[in-house]
């Protein structure tokens, strides 16, 4: 089975093996048929497409969950949502048949939204979005397990706008994701606010999408990508 | 722009200490409650949500219809110094109320070192740290839990006490608090009415006097109005008692992050060092199908992955094979592990070690606390070195490797042979594997053996002794140190003798000791429980500024008949059992497991509550 899931405001600073455990357990809450893994400390089998990075809000994240057979989309979402917290609940289950391919393996960009509170930093970093958009490289320092690397985050960027709301801006941010990685949207903001010369504002990051690109397709939000 | 709570939680380590919203969370609206409990925890949440009674004693408040109960823990270093630079007060996990405008504040003690940041929340939350300084608007400070006992180091800053078993007290506790303010009684009117509920103590309500050589003369009522003596409550069937199925479940990793199984209350081994096993008197216990029912329960509302069996002496639970059987075949199917974590070295059986590895292999711990047989007939631990080996043989016979053993020292009449006999204990564990032949032993042996310092704890025979002065702890503990030297497998750790001796004081203190504390929470003590908080200089400094000397409380032998700070609370447990007990320690003579029959302890004199002598 595949779920989309909404990781919510609460729940925003639980890093993902937390949230792997929290999710197995709402599980065995919810009395679904779901397969364990062998061995001596056997655990429910679960994956997720792709690692949300701490602090960031889920609106459309994925999970994928091996289940027996027979169970429904809506009896999987029912089961789930009754025995889940508010900030992690399931908007629609998919079934998936055993030779669609992993989810991780499919992903290929996510959609951000950035909140920014007004503030005169935000208006900085704000005025400065065009030309740091119009950038052809921004390099950047990425920590990685390996240590600090340059990084060239530019071409992790499809496509970025922003606009002025009631109490102050939203930015708009679909970005690809590579072979030697994805690139953490509050990153590419620090680097936003680096360029624009203000402290970060207060901001919230949200994952709108996770991206999958079916051969010669568009990128589409993966719980769209067509059956195998 | 005043800056926001969300806006502080993005700026410390881990913002989910704070955020609650945890599965079995419960949220009342906090407005439209009758009575509102803020439960706080003077540890942070990792600590906290590890705590039975947090989870009893929240469900129980909560399901009040005219009650709402909340948590709040102590903040760590980070989130304590974002609320103290912006000003925002302590909040609770569920509504971030303030604590100021709870009706009532209610601490678990549990740990003498936490004392300082009960002082640090109630600052944090808004609330006078002085009782007498607390005005109608203020909370109703209140404390319970096994420290409780000897409430005295924290008189001045606690409003009431509950004594013993919460289940039953704190409703009538919470009830009388929202019936007072309903009829607008006064602060004091209220505290006064509290003094009606059995087991509730308020401090403010007793005088202390002194005599010369500095001891306590006397700690009497103000008025004939005032008990003179305070009962403990006692939860007497546990079968009725409230099972706490449904509580929050931590999304981090908490230090106990499992179902625990409250399978007993009480312990019927009499080790005399032990304040727990004579504070929890008489031993209570679950049935089987009751606890086979909770089990079941709690994993269907927590989906926890483990269960493990709570109590101080889980293997003398009179069915223990029968429930670890049920409960290993009800959780199969979940594939919900079972682990016994209180193992006791003489009692536990073979085959309950084969059916708690068919679910899962922890490592083993065994508290032998002392070297030698003399020593541990002088605490009355019930414990031979053949005990000890043959379970160990078993246990490396069946796959385990790693054993824990904890010892203590510092113990009455201690010498260093008893120390020496720690080494020798762990060499002989050492043997015991490699008893087993190679092919049936699993590699990689591993003996720790921790040893922490003694400290002496009210209602305990050990009450009138004296620990042992720091100089003599650190050459004792180099000592072991040396002879573990040339152990391979066997690894030694052993408690900061400082941290204890500050324990020591705060455990047997008085009410003297209020100022020093609040001295040292002034002079920046927090967190003293975390060894890389504890600030053993400023601790020296609080009480060298109140005149106050710590030999007197740590390292003073007690006679027979000095008063003592806790006697006016009543444990059931007569002091001259204690005595005797006290007596027959310094002889090496035991005292006989109760079951095998009554000792006499004073708790034979209540009607109907003691099940082993009837
Ligand atoms: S009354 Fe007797 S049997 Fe019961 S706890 Fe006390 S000594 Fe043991």
């Amino acid at each position: 089975m595949m779920a989309v899931f909404e990781k919510g405001e609460t729940l925003r600073y639980i890093g993902h093996l937390d949230l792997m455990r929290t999710v197995q357990r709402a599980l065995r809450r919810s009395n679904l048929p779901v397969k364990y893994s062998n061995g001596f400390n056997p655990h429910i089998r679960l994956s997720f497409a792709a690692p949300l990075s701490v602090g960031v809000v889920g609106r459309r994240e994925l999970m994928e969950v091996p289940v027996e057979e027979g169970v429904t989309e809506k009896q999987f979402v029912e089961a789930f949502n009754r025995v889940s917290p508010e900030c992690l609940q399931i908007v629609m289950a998919r079934s998936i048949s055993d030779e669609f391919p992993t989810l991780m393996s499919l992903v290929a960009g996510s959609r951000y939204t950035i909140r920014l509170m007004a503030s005169p930093e935000a208006d900085m970093a704000a005025e400065a979005f065009d030309r740091f958009m119009a950038l052809d490289h921004y390099v950047a320092t990425r920590r990685t397990k390996s240590g600090e690397n340059p990084c060239d985050i530019r071409p992790f960027i499809k496509e970025g706008n922003i606009a002025k709301t009631a109490d102050g801006y939203e930015i708009k941010l679909e970005t690809v994701t590579f072979a030697n990685g994805a690139l953490k949207p509050s990153l590419w903001f620090e680097c936003l606010c680096t360029f624009a010369g203000c402290d970060k504002p207060h901001h919230i990051i949200y994952r709108d999408a996770i991206l999958a690109q079916p051969e010669n397709g568009p990128l589409m939000p993966m719980e769209e990508y067509p059956h195998a | 722009m005043p800056v926001t709570i969300d806006q502080l939680l993005e700026r410390v380590e881990k913002p989910s200490r704070y955020t609650g919203g945890e599965m079995n969370a419960v949220v009342k609206p906090i407005s439209e409650a009758e009575v509102s409990f803020a439960f706080c925890f003077p540890d942070i949440y990792e600590v906290a949500m590890s705590n039975l009674a947090i989870k009893i004693l929240y469900g129980i408040l909560n399901d009040l219809p005219y009650a709402v109960c909340e948590r709040c823990c102590m903040p760590w270093v980070d989130m304590r110094k974002e609320l103290m630079d912006h000003q925002i007060p302590l909040f609770s996990l569920e509504s971030r109320t303030p604590l100021k405008d709870f009706d009532i504040v209610g601490f678990t003690l549990q740990y003498e070192m936490s004392y300082t940041n009960i002082l640090d929340m109630l600052h944090l939350g808004g609330i006078p740290i002085q009782s007498a300084q607390r005005s109608e608007a203020d909370p109703i400070v209140c404390v319970g839990g096994p420290c409780a006992f000897n409430l005295e180091p924290l008189h001045a800053f606690v409003d009431a006490v509950m004594i013993g078993d919460g289940e039953e007290q704190i409703v009538e506790f919470t009830n009388a608090v929202r019936n007072g303010r309903k009829q607008g009684l006064s602060r004091m009117e209220i505290l006064r009415s509290l003094t009606k509920i059995e087991g509730v103590y308020i401090p403010c309500l007793y005088e202390d006097a002194y005599n010369e050589d500095g001891t306590l003369k006397s700690l009497t009522p103000v008025d004939e109005t005032v008990p003179a003596v305070i009962n403990k409550r006692i939860q007497v069937n546990m079968d009725e008692a409230y099972c706490p199925t449904h509580p929050p479940v931590p999304y981090t990793q908490v230090v106990f992050d499992r179902i625990m199984l409250e399978i007993m209350r009480g312990c019927t081994r009499g080790c005399r060092f032990c304040q727990a096993g004579m504070l929890y008197r008489p031993v209570r216990e679950r049935s089987v199908d009751k606890l086979c029912e909770m089990a079941c329960e709690s994993v269907s509302n927590t989906g926890y992955e483990e269960i493990s069996l709570s109590s101080l002496s889980s293997s003398d639970y009179s069915h223990i094979t029968e429930l670890a059987t049920r409960l290993t075949s009800d959780l199969k199917d979940k594939r919900v592990s079972l682990s016994l974590p209180s193992l006791r070295v003489d009692k536990f059986v073979q085959d309950t070690l084969t059916q708690t590895q068919q679910v899962k292999k922890s490592s083993l711990t065994f508290a032998p606390e002392a070297g030698t047989q003399r020593l541990r007939d002088v605490i009355n631990k019930g414990v031979t070195e053949e005990n000890l080996m043959e379970t160990l043989g078993n246990a490396f016979s069946n796959g385990w490797s790693a054993v824990k053993l904890y010892f203590m020292t510092g113990l009455p009449t201690e010498t260093d042979e008893d120390l020496a006999g720690i080494a020798d204990l762990a060499q002989k564990s050492a043997g015991a594997y490699y008893a087993v032949p190679k092919g049936q032993r699993v590699k990689g042996l591993r003996i720790t053996c921790s040893a922490s310092v003694f400290v002496p704890k009210p209602f305990t025979p050990f009450q009138w002794c004296a620990q042992d002065r720091p100089e003599e702890v650190q050459r004792k503990q180099q000592m072991v140190r040396e002879l573990f030297r040339p152990l391979k497998s066997a690894r030694f750790n052993y408690h900061d003798s400082a941290i204890s001796r500050i324990e020591a004081c705060f455990a047997v203190g008085d009410r003297r000791l209020s100022k020093v504390l609040y001295r040292a929470w002034e002079l920046g003590c927090v967190l003293d429980g975390w060894n890389e908080y504890f600030r053993y200089d400023l601790w020296l400094q609080a009480f060298a500024d109140c005149g106050l000397n710590v030999d007197f409380y740590a390292h003073r032998v007690r006679s027979k008949d000095e008063v003592l700070p806790w006697d006016h609370i009543n444990a059931y447990i007569d002091k001259s059992f204690l005595w005797r007990e006290y007596e027959k320690a310094m002889r090496a003579e035991t005292t006989r497991d109760c079951r095998e029959g009554c000792n006499g302890c004073g708790l034979q004199k209540v009607k109907g509550v003691c099940s082993v002598c009837g």
